[in-house]
């Protein structure tokens, strides 16, 4: 039995809807699922839904989400981010923009934080905010370039939101982990070249610099081995082979957790906090992974994904324009939608239509991971905007901090367009892997 | 509550070190002495499956789980209340339904005494059966918190329904980080 699209459209609607009103996000996929289940194939359908929240929540290949978010935690709550940035303002302060560079670099090497955005959002906020407030930056470029670097760390790998996509659209993870680091450093550039670009170094800039011999800017560097140390076994294992995504999250583990005891780190109060948010950010995730997984078998037999292909081909556009299409979709979706619903809720549906129009899934689950990017940082619900606001003192408007990541934002519309050109930028570097 | 969710973290904490530190040894041994011990991978899936039934309910008593609050602030309180009345039951409801549904999964199970086809040949009850203990911990504190906030529906007391179940927004769950910040340095 079949669905027309008309129906898709207006369940679709009515689902946005009831989750518009607050209603939890996976509680109300679930209720969709189960509801449409019955009416399309009674209760038959709905008891085939045990065994797959058995095999979901079986499945090896997942494991790998609570390890990544583990992972997150141990660095972060054990000061790594805070230290890393003292490190690189040393370094990247000398640049036009000053500090600003300090505070997309910084986000964009901790991208190994798969844990809570806002956490890492607060830390870095935190670190930055006293040195750039001291210093005289002006406030709307110093919130702007703080929420923008946030934005990196679901697309530089390793990262959990890759992880939901390859499991919900079947493409293999190690690829997509490795298809992330091109895009995600030519990201970072943009950012912190339109940085350089709009900023002059001010003569009372200049001097506020603290002179430092070189010796103790080379030795100040050592903050930044146990990340990119980190960042090397975990990358350098998937791309090369030797291990799995969820083999790489466990040696990724083992590596935080040797350097947080060599720090003297460990305390029963700093695995409580680690475990608590790993449990709570992991129930989240997979509650909501779960309950997609359970639409999906309802999407599936319906054949909703057939039925919306069809559709699509029918209107008879090109590809490049079924994507400038999307990304309005994604904008709009955007706008209210956080990135975890977002990308549950298009997957299973926008995948196929566009694997039908001759699009390599790897280079679309980039893609979306960048569409999710934009949706952070562009209002009314852009959480990097609230969580940056949130961390300021001065009790300045909303306004500066949209109005500051508004460049950036327009930075990641004009890339998206020149991915949709030169799709090599995404699927050339998986090409060239080792591993599976 | 606090307590429950801090000692199901713990569980679930130690479980994923103890994996992290078995993978890494399978892989170690894997590559440099050509051996594998096997099981790692199934040992994984298990992990992930009583694990995440236990990370569940932390979510739930960490409110963690996704609401959407951008309309849900600009509403008057008595619809906030009903609205998180409503969000509390439809939890509620999802505890019933993995209750019920994974009470089937594990019921075959039994029945038809299933062995895992794998290295280790695991009867499934071990794993499905420790899995399905952890998800009823959901089921019963979501369907507890549904009975709660329902009686206080009944009896007109809005705002401690408002109190106790809206959604947890980022500022929210900021300071908590800025709290934790403070403590760190």
């Amino acid at each position: 039995m079949s669905v027309t699209i008309t129906t898709i459209a207006v369940t679709f609607l009515i689902m946005l809807a009831i989750m518009l009103l607050g209603m939890p996000i996976a509680a109300v996929m679930l209720l969709i699922a189960a509801v449409g289940g019955v009416l399309t194939f009674g209760w038959p359908l709905v008891e085939s839904m045990g065994p797959v929240m058995w095999s979901v929540m079986n499945e090896s290949l997942l494991t790998a989400i609570p390890l990544f978010i583990l992972l997150g935690e141990l660095m972060l709550r054990s000061g790594m981010a805070d230290r890393m940035y003292a490190a690189l303002s040393l370094w990247l302060e000398r640049l036009p923009g000053g500090l600003l560079h300090t505070n997309i670099g910084s986000s964009a090497l901790f991208a190994a934080t798969s844990g809570s955005s806002v956490a890492t959002a607060a830390t870095i906020g935190t670190v930055a905010m006293p040195a750039l407030n001291q210093r005289g930056y002006d406030k709307a470029k110093s919130l702007g370039s703080i929420a923008a670097g946030g934005t990196l760390g679901i697309l530089i790998p390793p990262s959990v939101n890759l992880l939901i996509y390859g499991s919900l659209s079947e493409t293999s993870i190690g690829q997509l982990f490795i298809a992330g680091i091109i895009p995600g450093l030519l990201l970072t550039g943009l950012f912190m070249g339109y940085i350089a670009l709009t900023n002059k170094v001010s003569a009372e800039e200049r001097a506020a610099r603290p002179r430092l011999p070189l010796s103790q800017k080379l030795f100040a560097l050592t903050a930044l081995i146990p990340p990119a140390l980190i960042f090397l076994i975990v990358m350098g294992s998937i791309y090369l082979g030797i291990a799995t995504p969820t083999e790489s999250a466990a040696l990724g583990v083992v590596a935080a957790l040797i350097i947080v005891a060599v720090r003297g780190q460990l305390s029963f109060a700093f695995f409580s906090r680690c475990f608590v948010q790993t449990a709570r950010t992991t129930g989240m995730v997979l509650l909501i992974v779960l309950s997609a997984f359970a639409l999906n078998v309802t999407l599936s037999l319906t054949g909703v994904a057939q039925t919306t292909t069809a559709w699509v081909t029918s209107l008879g556009i090109s590809t490049t324009a079924l994507l400038l299409l999307l990304v309005v979709f994604y904008l709009l979706l955007g706008m209210f939608m956080d990135v975890l619903s977002m990308m549950v809720l298009t997957i299973p549906i926008a995948v196929p239509v566009v694997v039908a129009a001759g699009v390599d899934p790897i280079w679309f689950g980039i893609f979306i991971i960048i569409m999710c990017e934009l949706g952070m940082v562009t209002p009314p619900v852009g959480m990097n905007l609230y969580v940056v606001h949130g961390i300021r003192t001065d009790g300045g408007p909303f306004l500066d901090v949209v109005r500051g990541a508004l460049p950036f934002t327009l930075i990641m519309v004009a890339f998206s367009l020149f991915l949709i050109a030169v799709p090599q930028v995404v699927t050339l570097l998986p090409q060239t892997m080792f591993g599976p | 509550m606090q307590r429950l969710s801090l000692i199901l973290s713990w569980f679930f904490g130690l479980a994923l070190l103890a994996l992290s530190l078995f993978v890494t040894a399978e892989t170690v041994a894997r590559k440099l002495f050509n051996h594998s011990f096997q099981g790692a991978d199934e040992l994984g899936g298990y992990v992930l499956a009583v694990g995440g039934a236990l990370s569940f309910t932390v979510c739930l008593i960490e409110r963690g789980h996704i609401r959407i609050d951008l309309l849900h602030d600009k509403l008057p309180p008595s619809i906030q209340a009903i609205l998180n009345w409503l969000a509390t039951v439809l939890l509620g409801g999802f505890g019933l339904f993995l209750g019920y549904y994974c009470w089937l999964v594990v019921r075959d199970t039994m029945t038809y005494n299933s062995i895992a086809p794998t290295a280790w040949a695991t009867p499934m009850i071990y794993p499905q059966g420790i899995w399905y203990i952890c998800l009823l911990f959901f089921s019963v504190t979501s369907v507890a918190l549904a009975a709660i906030a329902t009686k206080r529906l009944l009896t007109g007391n809005l705002a401690a329904i408002n109190k106790d179940f809206h959604p947890k927004g980022a500022l929210e769950e900021l300071t908590e980080e800025l709290s934790d910040i403070e403590q760190r340095r």
